[in-house]
């Protein structure tokens, strides 16, 4: 029997403080291999438990495992494991992209000219072109989050943690940039953990979610989990009379909710049912466009989740 | 698709241990301060006394070489002024006219032992005026203009993600920083002294010299770290303190200009109730009023950095200038009274600390969180 491979971090009953203010209460999740979304409100705690798998702050309570390492009793092994693509901008003024992405490489241990080589490979990658000799400083912020992102992978993490790490990038930059992610997990094993407030792209690339709202876990799972709605419904595109074809559903028993004009959501149904449906719709004289199951938009799961939270907050307030 | 994108590759080599990153961040750290225009300006400004002090050292070993160390001697004996080589005349008259003196305590049994017994004691107090007077000065403002910036910017940059979110100790970045003054220490202080001691030997008529004077070279590596470690730790404990170099700069300055000032005002206090008192007794006639004067007003500052004062400071403590030349002299042979060295000794090891605590404390201030 061999030991099952650790996670990529752990989190057991994190508990943070600031004072009397409680920034992370009891959070317990774990971010698998594949691409994580960490999403949450403003102060909801994303960058402080960021800050935890670094092992950059202290807990008042729980325990942080990365790859089955303490990121407090050994900081340095887990930050070798880890490449940080920090929100704000941190670069080291008077160094050019490429000798900043190097200097990263040598932090983390790469021998000089190693670190030199595999600076022009990752930015390479990242499309940096000749703007990799301009000063830091100097840089557009679409280029200096090429550079940043690259300082984080230029030791070849394992873990790669990214800070709204499509702020400031076009519309092409950040396709690119949410491919090169995809690329990162599916093909060469990494795990990522994207915080951000950017739904769209933690649709269009994330395995799972974390949704954090005042310091705490609301929701945790796959998308298409999250999205699946309690009660599973079948969405019914119509194209005529809705209203006539609402009363025939109701005349052969099935409960149908009117959303719009043309559309109509109804229980599932078996194969029994779905001929009633059709039954129904022929009498009532209408087209079907679209017969489908129902999936609730990732925004609305999110802006449920955190909701109830938020509503919280202004009572407590 | 640039022509060299060969797409991400792994990378499997082997990583160094944490004190690779330390050299990183001094050897980048270095290459970042030495593009500053002013900074080279004033490295290269710091080593023109060396020529002058080159010409005193000259002047010696010619005086050895023809055979006027004896003439000199006399001449010394006698209280003839020998001001007429400079801050050297002024050195062989204090070493050559009083007997006695602490590394000459045996007298010598030959000439040649004399020769080099007075060779060792003038070239020690050379070097210590060298690295007291122009050097320390040149060094305060050379560590000026690079120290304050070196944590400032980085917090100011919100760089120390760069550092912390790595396998980098605050020990190892600490040390990085203090490796990147320390050869600026070295760039004004240790190298153009070492060459100092080089040309005397080169311009002496033996090289046997080498080994009566082995020992100097280790003594001005020793007065260097004396005069690196207090500044170096107290200018990047003020650059952690602020995000803003130019505050540090200012308390940088400040901190030499009010201590210094302090201790000048101090002394003159001191002077001037000596000189009362001394009033009072010659007044009350038990005092002959002819035979004294204050002995430090008659020195001036070259002298008296090469240790050329029979009186104690005693406040020197208080100004960092006054106390690394204190302990200096003691590093170099030339002050051995411990009621002198002791104080400044004492108050170094403090303000070495105390900075140290503040660096370490501010260093660690975002990970403290």
């Amino acid at each position: 029997m061999h030991d099952a491979e650790p996670l990529p971090v752990d989190l057991d009953g994190v508990v943070k403080r600031y004072g009397r203010r409680t920034v992370l209460d009891s959070v317990t999740c774990e971010v698998r291999p594949g691409i994580t979304g960490l999403v949450g409100p403003n102060g909801a705690g994303k960058s402080t438990l960021v800050r935890a798998i670094l092992g950059l702050v202290r807990l008042a309570a729980g325990g942080v495992r990365v790859f089955g390492h303490d990121p407090v009793r050994v900081p340095a092994v887990v930050r070798q494991l880890v490449g940080v693509v920090p929100e704000d901008e941190c670069a080291v003024p008077g160094l050019a992209a490429v000798e900043m992405v190097r200097y990263a490489g040598r932090l983390s241990g790469l021998p000089g000219t190693e670190a030199l080589r595999r600076a022009h490979e990752v930015l390479d990658w990242c499309d940096a072109g000749q703007e990799r000799y301009r000063p830091v400083e100097t840089l557009s912020i679409g280029v200096r989050q090429k550079v940043a992102f690259a300082a984080a992978l230029v030791h070849d993490p394992r873990l790669l943690i990214l800070d709204e790490p499509t702020n400031g990038l076009d519309p092409l930059e950040r396709r690119a940039m949410l491919g090169r992610l995809r690329t990162l997990a599916h093909d060469h094993g990494k795990t990522v953990l994207i915080s951000t407030h950017v739904l769209p792209d933690v649709q269009a690339v994330c395995d799972r979610v974390i949704v954090l709202a005042a310091g705490r876990v609301r929701l945790a799972g796959t998308i298409e989990d999250l999205t699946r709605p309690a009660r599973p419904r079948l969405r019914l595109e119509l194209r005529g009379d809705t209203a006539a074809c609402c009363a025939r559903l109701a005349a052969a028993g099935i409960a149908a909710e009117r959303i719009d004009a043309v559309t109509l959501h109804i229980p599932r149904q078996d194969q029994g049912g779905l001929d009633r449906v059709w039954q129904a719709t022929r009498e009532a004289g209408v087209v079907v466009a679209a017969l489908a199951p129902v999936q609730e938009r990732f925004e609305d799961v999110f802006i449920a989740a955190i909701a109830g939270c938020r509503e919280g907050q202004h009572a407590a307030s | 698709m640039p022509l060299h994108d060969v797409g991400y590759r792994a990378w499997q080599g082997a990583r160094r241990g944490p004190w690779s990153a330390a050299a990183a961040i001094a050897t980048t750290g270095i290459r970042l301060v030495w593009t500053s225009r002013w900074l080279r300006r004033a490295v290269l400004l710091a080593w023109s006394p060396a020529l002058a002090f080159a010409a005193s050292f000259f002047a010696f070993e010619q005086a050895i070489d023809e055979g006027r160390i004896a003439s000199l001697q006399e001449r010394a004996a006698l209280g003839r002024n020998l001001d007429g080589i400079g801050l050297l005349g002024t050195i062989l008259a204090d070493t050559l006219g009083k007997p006695g003196q602490p590394d000459r305590a045996e007298p010598p049994r030959d000439r040649e032992a004399e020769t080099a017994a007075t060779r060792r004691l003038v070239w020690s107090r050379l070097l210590l005026a060298f690295m007291r007077a122009p050097q320390a000065v040149l060094l305060a403002i050379v560590i000026g203009l690079v120290a304050p910036q070196l944590v400032s910017r980085d917090l100011r940059a919100k760089a120390w993600l760069v550092y912390f979110t790595r396998p980098v100790g605050k020990i190892h970045y600490i040390a990085g920083k203090i490796a990147v003054l320390g050869t600026v220490v070295a760039a004004v202080t240790v190298l153009p002294a070492l060459a100092l001691w080089l040309a005397g030997v080169l311009v002496s008529p033996s090289v046997w010299v080498i080994v009566e004077t082995w020992d100097l070279p280790v003594r001005i590596v020793a007065a260097s770290v004396v005069l690196a470690i207090p500044t170096v730790l107290l200018a990047l404990a003020y650059s952690s303190l602020t995000a803003e170099t130019r505050i540090a700069s200012f308390a940088w300055f400040a901190t030499w200009a009010a201590c210094w000032i302090a201790h000048s005002s101090l002394t003159t206090a001191d002077l001037v109730a000596a000189d009362d008192s001394r009033a009072t007794a010659v007044a009350a006639g038990s005092e002959d009023d002819e035979e004294w004067q204050p002995p430090r007003r008659r020195m001036n500052w070259l002298a008296r950095a090469a240790g050329i004062d029979a009186g104690v400071d005693r406040w020197a403590w208080i100004s960092p200038y006054h106390a690394v030349g204190v302990v200096q002299a003691w590093m170099f042979g030339v002050e051995t009274r411990p009621r002198a060295v002791v104080p400044s000794a004492v108050a170094l090891a403090i303000a070495s600390l105390g900075s140290a605590l503040v660096l370490a404390w501010r260093v660690a201030a975002p990970l403290r969180s």
